[in-house]
C-alpha cells in the first residue's frame, strides 16, 4: 500500500504540473508537451495501484490500459505536430 | 534493510521525476522543452520497470521516448530562427491557476487515498490472470490486450489510423535530412537489421512474456526512421498504394476475423479456442506492419510521391474562404 | 442473426468502409454512401430490436464478469443511433457535391467515416475505459476534419480544438483511474451496482463530467467552439454541432442517471442547469450579433446545448419511474430536433457560401429568389430552433416548462422564453436579409445533391419529429434502464 500511494501521490502531483502547464503557455508545441507530460501522470497512477508488491504478479489490466494510452499519446502528437507544421507554412 | 533502499530508491526516484515534469511544463524555450521530454519519458520506462511493467518499459522507451522524440527534434527544425517565446499571461491569472492546482492536487489526493481504504486490491487481477490460460496466450497483458479488451486495441489502432490520415492531409513532402555523416552511416547500416530483427522477436515472443505488435511496430518503425535521418530515401521503397494497403491491413485482419468468429461464435471478435492462439498471432502480425507504416510515415509527413510529380497539397482551396 | 447483431455491424460497417476508401480514394464516394445507407438500415433494424425485445447487450469476445468489454443499446442509445446514421447519410450525400476537388474528397472521406465509427462506438459502449478510447477517436477525427478546410483559421482552430479535446479525455481518463482503483471494474453495469456517495466516486463523477463540459463547450467552456465550427467545410460543421458535441451531453446523462445516481448531488445538478441557462443566454445574444452565417449557427449551438443542460436538475427533481422517463424522452426530443435542424442550416449555409461566394448576413439580399429551397430550408431549420409547432423541440420545450412547472422550479421558464426570443430574433434577421433588396448574387443553380439532403433532415426536425414524439414517448418507457433502475 506505500508504494501504491506514493507512486500515486506522485501521478497526481505530475497529472496537476501538467494541467497547469496547457493552461498557462500560450505556445501550441509547449502545451502539447504539457498535455503529454499531463497524461503521464494519469498513467503513473494507473500503474502505481496495478502494483501489489514484490511478491504478488501486478494487475495486468491498467498495464494494458496505460499501453493503449501510450499509443493513443504518441498519435495526438504526431496529429498536432503535423498540424502545426501546416499553421507555419500559411506564415511563410 | 532492503525495504529501506528500496524506499530510498523510490523516493529519490519520484523527485527526479517531479522536478523534470516541472520543468519540461515550465520552460519558456522548445529546445528545452523537448530535450527535458524526452529525459521524462526517459525516467518514465524506469519507472514502469521498477512498479512491475516490463511491456510498458519497453513501449516507453521506443514509443514515449524513441518515436516521440524523434518527432520532436524533427518538429523543432522549424522553430530555429525562434526558440524563446515570451507570454504576456497576467500575474493575476498565473496566480488563479496556481491556487486552483493546488486545491485540485489536495483534492485528488484525498480521493485516492479514499479509492485506495475501500479497495479490496485485487480488482480484476486475479479473474484475467486465472483466466488467461484459456485466452491462447500465456501473457496476461497480451491477453487482456489482444483477446478480453480486444475491441479497445482496435479501436486504439483505429486512432493512430485517423492520426496518420491528418498527418497525410496536413503534410508536405519535408525537406530530407543530408547525407549523414559516414560514421552514422555505417552505424545505422547495422543497427536497421538488428532493429528489425528484434521486432519480429518482439512480436513472436508477446504470447508468452512481455513484448507484442505495439512495442514490434514502433520498433520497425525505429528502424526506418533511423535510416532516413541518415539519407536513406525510405519513402521510396514503397509506392503509394502499397503504402496504403499496409496502413489499412492492421484494422482490417482485426475486424474480418471479428466478423467472421462473430458469425461462428455468435460474439464479435470470440476467438474459438483451439484457434485463438494462431489468430491472435496473425492480428498482431498485421497490426505490426500497420503501426510501423503509420509511425514511419508520421514522421516522414507525408505520402511517398514521385519526385517530378507537383503537390497538390499545397493548393488552397478555392471553394471555402475563412468565415471567422 | 443479422438482425441481432446490428450494433456489432454498425461499427464495423463504417470502419471497413474506411479503409476501402483509403485503398480505393477514386471510389471514396460509391463506398462512403454505401456504408452509410448499409449503417442507416442496421441502426432502423437496432430501434426495431430494442423496440421489440428491451435494451440489449453484446458481449465482445463473449467474456462475461467485467473482463471484457460489453456494447449496450437502449432506447436512448438507439435513438441517438439512428439520428447519427441519419444525419450522417444526408450530409454525406451533400459532402459528395460540396468538394470538387477529388484530392480533397479521398482526404475527406476515411476521417469521415472514422468519426462515424466513433460516434455509434461512443454511443454504443458499456465500458468506462472503452469510452476514453471512443472520445479519443473522435476528438481526432473531428480535429483532422476541421482542418480539412485547408485555410490558417481553421488550422489555428484545430490546433486549439485538438488541445481541448486531449484535455478533456484526459480528466476524464483521471476519473476513470480512481473508479478502477477504488472499485475495479471499468463495465458500467457493474459499476452502476457497486458504486456508493463516498469520496472516491464523488471525485471521479467530478472529474468525468468536467472533461465532458470542456467537450459538450458548455458556457464558458465553448469559447472554442465558434471557431472551430465556423471555420470547417460545410458538411463537416453540420457533423460536429449536430452530432459531436452533443454525444458528449448523451455521455454526461448517461453517467449521471444511469451509473452514478447513488452519488448525485441536488446542487451540482442545479449548478450544471444555471451554465445552462447561461448558455442559452449568452449564446443566442452571439448569434444575434454574429456578422457571418456559419458563425451565427454555431454560436446557436452554444445556446441550444444549453437547454439539455437545464434538463438535469429537472430530471433529478423527479423520482425514477414514468415522470422521469418523460422529462428524458423530452430532452431526447430536444437533442434530435436540434441535430437535425442545426445540420440542415449548416448543409444550408454552405450552400450560400459556394453560392454566393460569402456568407456575410448583412449582404445576403437577394438570396431567397436566387436560391429559394436553400433559403426555405433555413425557415424551416428556424422554426424547429425557435421553437414553434410542429417541431419536435415545441413539444420538448413545453415539456421542459412544464416539468419546470411541476418541480417548482420556474426560474428556469424565465430563461427557455428568453432564449426562444432571441433565437426567433436571429432567424428572423437572417430571412429579413434574404428577401431583401437584390444586391451582388446573380443567377445561381444550387445542385439537387446539394439541397434536397438539407430539406429531408429540416423536415425530419420540423414535421417527423413533432408528429413522431407521441412513439417516441412509448419507446423509452419500454426500452430505457432508467425505468427500472
Amino acid at each position: 500500500m506505500l508504494q501504491e500511494l506514493l507512486y500515486g501521490l506522485a501521478g497526481l502531483a505530475v497529472f496537476v504540473i501538467g494541467l497547469r502547464g496547457a493552461l498557462l503557455h500560450d505556445n501550441w508545441l509547449l502545451r502539447l508537451l504539457s498535455l503529454n507530460v499531463c497524461g503521464a501522470g494519469v498513467f503513473i497512477t494507473f500503474v502505481a495501484i496495478a502494483y501489489r508488491g514484490l511478491t504478488l504478479p501486478a494487475d495486468p489490466v491498467p498495464h494494458a490500459l496505460v499501453l493503449t494510452g501510450i499509443v493513443v499519446a504518441v498519435s495526438a502528437m504526431a496529429m498536432a505536430l503535423a498540424l502545426g507544421r501546416r499553421l507555419r507554412s500559411y506564415d511563410d | 534493510m532492503n525495504d529501506w533502499l528500496l524506499l530510498s530508491f523510490d523516493i529519490l526516484i519520484l523527485f527526479i521525476l517531479l522536478g523534470l515534469a516541472w520543468l519540461t511544463c515550465n520552460t519558456k524555450e522548445i529546445k528545452r522543452g523537448v530535450t527535458l521530454f524526452v529525459a521524462f519519458g526517459l525516467l518514465l520506462a524506469v519507472i514502469w520497470a521498477r512498479l512491475k511493467a516490463p511491456d510498458l518499459a519497453l513501449a516507453e522507451a521506443i514509443i514515449g521516448a524513441g518515436i516521440s522524440g524523434a518527432l520532436l527534434l524533427k518538429a523543432m527544425r522549424d522553430y530555429t530562427e525562434q526558440t524563446s517565446l515570451s507570454s504576456e499571461t497576467s500575474r493575476f491569472y498565473v496566480w488563479g491557476i496556481n491556487a486552483a492546482s493546488l486545491a485540485l492536487f489536495v483534492l485528488l489526493a484525498w480521493g485516492l487515498w479514499h479509492a485506495l481504504e475501500r479497495s479490496d486490491g485485487v480488482r480484476l487481477a486475479e479473474n484475467v490472470l486465472i483466466t488467461t490460460p484459456e485466452s491462447g496466450v500465456s501473457h496476461p497483458v497480451t491477453a487482456v490486450l489482444l483477446n478480453f479488451r480486444a475491441y479497445d486495441t482496435l479501436l486504439e489502432l483505429a486512432v493512430v489510423f485517423t492520426a496518420v490520415l491528418v498527418v497525410l492531409a496536413m503534410g508536405t513532402k519535408q525537406r530530407d535530412f543530408g547525407k549523414g555523416e559516414p560514421i552514422l552511416i555505417a552505424m545505422v547500416r547495422w543497427l536497421a537489421p538488428i532493429l528489425i530483427v528484434t521486432s519480429g522477436y518482439l512480436l513472436w515472443v508477446g504470447a508468452h512474456a512481455p513484448g507484442g505488435a505495439f512495442q514490434a511496430g514502433a520498433m520497425l518503425a525505429a528502424a526506418f526512421i533511423l535510416m532516413s535521418m541518415t539519407g536513406v530515401r525510405v519513402d521510396s521503397m514503397l509506392n503509394d498504394s502499397s503504402m496504403r494497403w499496409l496502413l489499412v491491413i492492421g484494422i482490417g485482419v482485426f475486424t474480418i476475423t471479428g466478423i467472421v468468429m462473430l458469425l461462428i461464435n455468435g460474439h464479435f471478435l470470440a476467438y474459438s479456442k483451439e484457434l485463438a492462439k494462431m489468430l491472435i498471432l496473425l492480428i498482431e502480425a498485421a497490426a505490426t506492419l500497420s503501426i510501423a507504416a503509420a509511425l514511419t510515415l508520421a514522421y516522414l509527413g507525408g505520402m511517398p510521391k514521385p519526385q517530378q510529380k507537383t503537390q497538390s497539397a499545397v493548393k488552397i482551396d478555392k471553394t471555402e474562404e475563412g468565415t471567422s | 442473426m443479422m438482425i441481432n447483431d446490428a450494433i456489432v455491424w454498425l461499427i464495423a460497417i463504417p470502419l471497413l468502409a474506411s479503409l476501402l476508401s483509403l485503398v480505393f480514394p477514386k471510389k471514396g464516394t460509391a463506398i462512403a454512401i454505401a456504408g452509410s445507407i448499409l449503417g442507416l438500415l442496421a441502426s432502423v433494424a437496432l430501434v426495431y430490436q430494442v423496440y421489440q425485445s428491451g435494451p440489449i447487450t453484446h458481449e465482445l469476445g463473449g467474456w462475461k464478469d467485467g473482463l471484457g468489454i460489453v456494447l449496450r443499446v437502449d432506447a436512448m442509445s438507439a435513438l441517438f443511433i439512428v439520428m447519427t446514421m441519419l444525419v450522417v447519410t444526408m450530409v454525406g450525400f451533400y459532402a459528395s457535391a460540396y468538394f470538387t476537388d477529388a484530392h480533397k474528397k479521398a482526404q475527406f472521406w476515411p476521417l469521415w467515416l472514422m468519426m462515424v465509427v466513433a460516434l455509434i462506438a461512443l454511443l454504443a459502449s458499456g465500458d468506462l475505459f472503452n469510452l476514453y478510447v471512443t472520445l479519443e477517436l473522435l476528438g481526432l477525427s473531428a480535429v483532422g476534419l476541421t482542418a480539412l478546410s485547408d485555410n490558417r483559421a481553421a488550422v489555428q482552430a484545430a490546433i486549439r480544438y485538438l488541445g481541448i479535446g486531449l484535455l478533456g479525455s484526459l480528466v476524464f481518463l483521471m476519473g476513470v483511474a480512481l473508479i478502477y482503483t477504488a472499485y475495479g471494474v471499468l463495465d458500467l453495469a457493474m459499476l452502476a451496482t457497486v458504486v456508493e456517495a463516498e469520496p472516491a466516486a464523488q471525485l471521479a463523477l467530478a472529474l468525468m463530467t468536467a472533461g465532458l463540459l470542456i467537450k459538450s463547450a458548455l458556457f464558458p467552456m465553448h469559447f472554442w467552439l465558434p471557431a472551430a465550427h465556423a471555420n470547417a467545410p460545410a458538411p463537416v460543421s453540420a457533423a460536429l454541432s449536430a452530432l459531436v458535441v452533443k454525444v458528449s451531453v448523451y455521455l454526461i446523462i448517461r453517467l449521471w442517471f444511469d451509473v452514478f445516481s447513488p452519488v448525485l448531488q441536488p446542487t451540482a445538478s442545479f449548478m450544471l442547469g444555471v451554465l445552462g441557462a447561461l448558455a442559452v443566454v449568452w449564446g443566442s445574444w452571439q448569434a444575434l450579433r454574429a456578422e457571418r452565417l456559419k458563425l451565427m449557427a454555431a454560436y446557436s449551438t452554444v445556446a441550444q446545448l444549453g437547454y439539455l443542460f437545464i434538463f438535469i436538475p429537472l430530471v433529478m427533481a423527479f423520482p425514477v419511474g414514468e415522470e422521469r422517463n418523460t422529462a428524458l424522452a423530452a430532452f431526447l426530443l430536444l437533442a434530435l430536433t436540434h441535430a437535425f435542424a442545426k445540420s440542415a442550416l449548416f448543409l444550408s449555409s454552405g450552400v450560400v457560401l459556394q453560392r454566393a461566394g460569402h456568407d456575410r448576413i448583412a449582404e445576403l439580399g437577394g438570396t431567397a429568389r436566387a436560391l429559394p429551397l436553400t433559403i426555405f430550408v433555413i425557415a424551416l431549420a428556424g422554426v424547429a430552433l425557435i421553437g414553434l409547432p410542429p417541431s419536435g423541440s415545441f413539444l420538448g420545450k413545453w415539456y421542459l416548462i412544464s416539468s419546470a412547472v411541476q418541480t417548482g422550479q420556474w426560474w428556469w421558464i424565465v430563461v427557455i422564453a428568453m432564449g426562444s426570443l432571441l433565437a426567433a430574433g436571429y432567424m428572423f434577421r437572417i430571412l429579413g436579409h434574404a428577401f431583401g433588396p437584390d444586391e451582388s448574387i446573380g443567377k445561381v443553380m444550387a445542385k439537387g445533391s446539394e439541397e434536397i439532403p438539407a430539406l429531408i433532415l429540416a423536415l425530419t426536425a420540423t414535421v417527423v419529429l413533432g408528429f413522431g414524439s407521441a412513439w417516441m414517448w412509448d419507446f423509452v418507457n419500454l426500452a430505457s434502464p432508467l425505468a427500472g433502475n
